[in-house]
Parts: C-alpha cells; sequence; structure tokens
C-alpha cells in the first residue's frame, strides 16, 4: 500500500503527470491491487467532492474577479491609492502594495493581480527613477498578498478540504494581508529615502476627489462582498454571484466598457479555470478517503505524538515542508495534497485549524514568487517583459520580509484569530 | 480536418459551459433577490446550481486537456530529452485512458442505475442519471482527447494547442486580457 500511497503519486508528480492523474493513478492502483472495495466509491467521491454549494463560490469568485480585471478597474485603483499619498517618498511602490491588496479583495487571483497591477506600476515606476531589480521584485511580490486577502480561492478550497468555515477564514485573512501590505510599504519608504528616489507631487484634495469618484464603483465591490458575508446578509457563495452581477453591471452600464461578448469570454475563461481546480478537488477527495480509510492521518498523529515534538517545532518543520513544496506545487494542488495529512495532526497539537489556515495559505503565497519556479516570476517576465536575473535579484528583500511575516504570523495567532473574533464574535 | 473539427466542437462547448455558468449566477442572484425583496426562494436552485458546478467541472475538464492545460508540475519534465518526453507522454495517455475508461464504465453503470431506480433530486426533480452521467461524459471526451493526442504526437504531428506550463490558468487568463 505505500507503494500506491506515497511512492507512485511521487514518482508521477516529479515526472510531470497532471496532478488529477496522480491523485486518480494512486486510487485507481489501490482500489485494483490493494484493497477489497468496489470500484464505485470512484464515481461516489467525485461526484460528491464537487456536488457542494459551498465549492459554488469558486467559479463565481474567478468570474467576479475576471469581469473586474478586464476593463479599468486596476487603472481606477491606482489613481485613488496614487492621489491618497501625496508627496511620500516612495508612494509609487506604496501604492503598488496598496491597490494590489485591494486588488486582492476583488479578484483573489495572484498572477492575475501581478500581470494588471505590474503592467501599470512598473512603467510608472521606472520613469519616476525606481531601480529596475527593485520595481521587479516589488511587482512579483506583492501579487501574492491577493490570496491572503479574502476572497481567496486557496483559502476556499483549504476550508473544504479542512471542512472548516468559509466566512471564519476569510475573516482571518484580513490582518495576516494588512500586515504583510503595511511591511512591504514601510520597506519601500525606507529604500525610497535611503536612496532618493522616488518623489511625488503634495496631495490635492481635488485630484483625491476626482479619482475617489472614477474609483468608487471599483472600491463597492469589496464591500459588497465582505459587507455581505459579514453583516449576515449572503452567504460566501451568495456574496460571489452577487459580486459577478455587480461587476457585470458596473462594467457594462457604469465604465460602458464590456459587452456581452466579453461577459461570455470570460465566463468561458473562468469555466476552464474552476474546472481545471475542480478536478483536481474531486481527485483530491478520493486521495483523502483513500488516506482515511487506511488510517494514514491516524498514524502519522500517533507517530508524531510518540516523539513528543513541541507544538513551535512541529510549526517551523510544517512550514519548512510547506514552503518547499510551494516552490514546486500551485496554492491549491499542494493545499489539497496536504491539508488531509497535516490538519490531524496540528489538531492533535492543539493549534486552531483557521491559523492554521492562513499559514498554508501565506507559505504556499511565498511559493508564488519563490524563485527559481514561482509563477508569478514567469508572469512577471512575460507580461512585463522582464528580465529573469532583475526579477531573481530584486526579489531577495521581499521574500526576506514575508518570510519575517511568516514567523510572525505562526507564532502569534492572534493576528490571524482576531479577525474571527471580531466579526464574528467567536 | 479532423484537428480542426474537434477544436471546433470544442470551442463549442466552452461557449455552451460559459453561457451555463451565466445561468448558474442568475439563479443564484434571483434567489438573493426573491428572499430580501419578495420574501420568496426559489428551493430547486442551488440544486440546479450544484449540478451546473458538476457539468462545468467534469465536461470542462475535457476542454482543459485538449487545451494541455491541466495542472501539472513539469519542472524536470521541461528538461526531459526529447524521446524520453515523447515516452512519458504516450505513458500519460495511456495511463489517463485506462483510468478515464474504468471510471466511465463505473459511473456509467451508477447513473444507469439512477435511471433503472427512477431516482429525482429532492427540490428540482431532476432525474439523477443526468448529473451523474456528466462524470462520465467528461471522464469519455477525457480519454478521447488522451487518445488523439498521443496518436498525434506518435505520428509528429504536434496538435493546434501545445503544452503550455500553466501552474494557475489565471496567468493565461490574466495575459488574454
Amino acid at each position: 500500500m505505500t507503494f500506491a500511497l506515497a511512492i507512485l503519486p511521487l514518482l508521477l508528480l516529479l515526472i510531470g503527470f497532471p496532478i488529477f492523474l496522480v491523485l486518480l493513478s494512486s486510487v485507481t492502483v489501490a482500489l485494483v491491487f490493494y484493497m477489497n472495495v468496489p470500484l464505485a466509491v470512484l464515481h461516489q467521491n467525485l461526484f460528491g467532492s464537487v456536488n457542494s454549494f459551498s465549492l459554488l463560490s469558486i467559479p463565481f469568485f474567478i468570474f467576479a474577479g475576471e469581469l473586474m480585471g478586464r476593463g479599468s478597474v486596476a487603472q481606477r485603483l491606482v489613481d485613488v491609492v496614487q492621489s491618497g499619498m501625496g508627496a511620500t517618498r516612495g508612494s509609487l511602490g506604496v501604492t503598488t502594495v496598496g491597490t494590489s491588496a485591494i486588488f486582492g479583495a476583488i479578484s483573489g487571483v495572484s498572477s492575475a493581480c501581478v500581470a494588471t497591477i505590474g503592467r501599470i506600476m512598473y512603467p510608472a515606476m521606472r520613469r519616476n527613477g525606481y531601480p529596475e531589480n527593485f520595481s521587479a521584485g516589488l511587482v512579483t511580490a506583492t501579487g501574492a498578498i491577493d490570496i491572503i486577502i479574502p476572497p481567496s480561492v486557496p483559502l476556499i478550497i483549504y476550508g473544504a478540504a479542512a471542512s472548516e468555515s468559509v466566512p471564519r477564514l476569510y475573516a482571518a485573512g484580513f490582518l495576516p494581508g494588512l500586515l504583510l501590505a503595511v511591511m512591504l510599504s514601510a520597506y519601500v519608504m525606507w529604500v525610497a529615502r535611503r536612496q532618493g528616489f522616488g518623489s511625488s507631487p503634495p496631495f490635492s484634495l481635488k485630484a483625491f476627489s476626482k479619482s475617489l469618484v472614477r474609483g468608487v464603483w471599483a472600491l463597492g465591490m469589496p464591500f459588497i462582498i465582505l459587507g455581505g458575508i459579514y453583516g449576515g446578509v449572503f452567504s460566501p457563495t451568495e456574496a460571489a454571484a452577487v459580486a459577478c452581477v455587480y461587476a457585470a453591471l458596473v462594467t457594462m452600464f457604469v465604465f460602458r466598457e464590456l459587452g456581452p461578448r466579453d461577459i461570455l469570454q470570460a465566463a468561458e475563461t473562468t469555466a476552464l479555470f474552476s474546472a481545471q481546480i475542480l478536478l483536481i478537488v474531486a481527485c483530491a477527495s478520493v486521495f483523502a478517503w483513500l488516506l482515511t480509510v487506511n488510517q494514514v492521518p491516524a498514524a502519522i498523529v500517533a507517530w508524531i505524538d510518540a516523539l513528543r515534538v513541541p507544538s513551535w517545532l512541529l510549526l517551523i518543520v510544517i512550514n519548512l515542508i510547506l514552503l518547499l513544496i510551494g516552490c514546486f506545487v500551485d496554492p491549491i494542488s499542494a493545499i489539497l495534497l496536504m491539508t488531509p495529512l497535516l490538519v490531524p495532526v496540528v489538531k492533535a497539537a492543539g493549534i486552531d485549524t483557521v491559523h492554521f489556515g492562513i499559514i498554508v495559505t501565506v507559505n504556499l503565497a511565498i511559493g508564488l514568487f519563490h524563485p527559481p519556479f514561482g509563477m508569478n516570476i514567469f508572469v512577471a517576465q512575460s507580461v512585463l517583459g522582464l528580465k529573469l536575473s532583475s526579477i531573481y535579484r530584486g526579489i531577495i528583500p521581499f521574500l526576506v520580509i514575508y518570510l519575517i511575516a511568516l514567523v510572525l504570523i505562526t507564532f502569534i495567532p492572534q493576528i490571524s484569530l482576531m479577525g474571527p473574533r471580531l466579526l464574528m464574535g467567536s | 480536418m479532423f484537428e480542426r473539427s474537434i477544436g471546433a466542437a470544442m470551442a463549442v462547448l466552452q461557449k455552451a459551459l460559459g453561457i451555463t455558468l451565466i445561468a448558474a449566477v442568475l439563479l443564484n442572484f434571483a434567489n438573493v433577490v426573491g428572499r430580501y425583496g419578495f420574501g420568496y426562494s426559489i428551493l430547486w436552485a442551488d440544486e440546479v446550481e450544484m449540478f451546473i458546478l458538476v457539468l462545468v467541472t467534469f465536461v470542462g475538464a475535457a476542454i482543459v486537456g485538449w487545451q494541455r492545460q491541466h495542472l501539472a508540475m513539469d519542472v524536470l519534465r521541461n528538461r526531459f530529452p526529447p524521446p524520453m518526453a515523447a515516452l512519458v507522454t504516450v505513458i500519460e495517455a495511456a495511463t489517463l485512458v485506462a483510468i478515464a475508461v474504468l471510471v466511465c464504465i463505473h459511473s456509467f453503470s451508477y447513473a444507469q442505475q439512477m435511471l433503472m431506480l427512477g431516482r429525482t433530486s429532492d427540490n428540482a426533480g431532476i432525474p439523477m442519471w443526468i448529473p451523474h452521467s456528466f462524470v462520465a461524459i467528461g471522464f469519455t471526451l477525457l480519454a478521447f482527447v488522451a487518445i488523439w493526442q498521443a496518436v498525434a504526437r506518435l505520428l509528429g504531428r504536434h496538435s493546434n494547442t501545445g503544452r503550455v506550463e500553466v501552474r494557475n490558468d489565471a496567468a493565461t487568463s490574466a495575459e488574454r486580457d
């Protein structure tokens, strides 16, 4: 059985089989050669895992982000943040961070953020005298905030895999996302002051009001989603559907940038992106079932329990494993592969599973831009035409900041748990 | 010629999935408006939306396969020498076909049982063989796509959609914008 559950999946993963096929192959080998279970369980698990109301929020949130990302929303958000900054040194860099954070509250897809915000901010920063490596590193690294700030697709996936409440996870993602944004902004301002670049015109109330009016419709989306969920008006799935309708109406009738054909095109892209994710969700659920019936998580818990590892050491080890996996595997697949194994272990160690969800997401967010294979590196390279060497060199200080934030988030659970306590009273 | 026809069929399917996704969004939105505006809930809406999700997942997976965009960790594979890469592609296709056929057999048989038992969904009254057969249809199409792509590769004819390293499709969607 070890062959089907560990060796085969690892081997197939390494030779580049699609992740859904890695999972299905392992399950099939286990069922056919090692277990006496009717193969109908394959179908039951595949169907049952996707036939879920909470997973509907995934295509809905992606669709809303697709619609909002197609027009001038990013430019409007940039204008609002930039005009509010005034004569702060490094204001364009801080605008990049701030806009990415707000974009994260709309879209929740990191690479889309790097591409959309990067296209606007990278040339602007270069024109303003920002060094090439610094600008490339900043644009590539800040997009990772997107999957931490709600609405985040990886958090929905973690919620489904760990049987944890998505609204609680969303509430928990706020402060860690904000912490990262503040740390990145502080670093940008410090470097800009030290190296003497990035001056900007003083604050003008007139310019700020004008850009606020232009951007108010784009800023309305996070309020609808998060206000709706925490105001008890909608479930996350309903909030996502309302956000889609809002995005379609705003981009069609207010901004007048999209037509029915664009909406359909966005829906088609969303359908395929969702299929890509949800097929892995379906196959991972069969794999998780297989692990459970073979008592693998229980065995791991017993083994770790026997080692008497303190929870802080356990968290360090888990962080290292997740950072390593995040360098090679996309966040969604990594969550689906690791959550069934790790959640029983952290539960047994007395670690809150909401807090752990944020730890997992921050680790995998780092993997999104971690050299050499972080996906956002390649997005920045292809979309912005940046040199890989510039990105690699520029990313290092931002990587250090993310790692410091990860340590804080890991060892100060309140950063993650204060949100659910304040918003949901638990 | 044949490949172009498959491509056209996939494009039609893709459009159909886009339309059903929009329908699911509108249904969900109508339910919210109905609940708050008119004190009326569409009880069957959730079931229909979930069945649409099943359809989008499994039929969409075949289109994603056709576009060679299934998520994979292909860091090592991209560095394989061409003969080894071709061998892995054939093994992958053979594995996919074998597993897809297995899933198809059991999914069709499950859907058939639903049909024979006359099972319908609780609120919408939709015959359950319909959503259950989406799994079988999706895997049938996936097997077909895998066979086609493996044959094209063996004959030295690359299909019109090259393998794209996509660890998150939003990257490509963002690039397309």
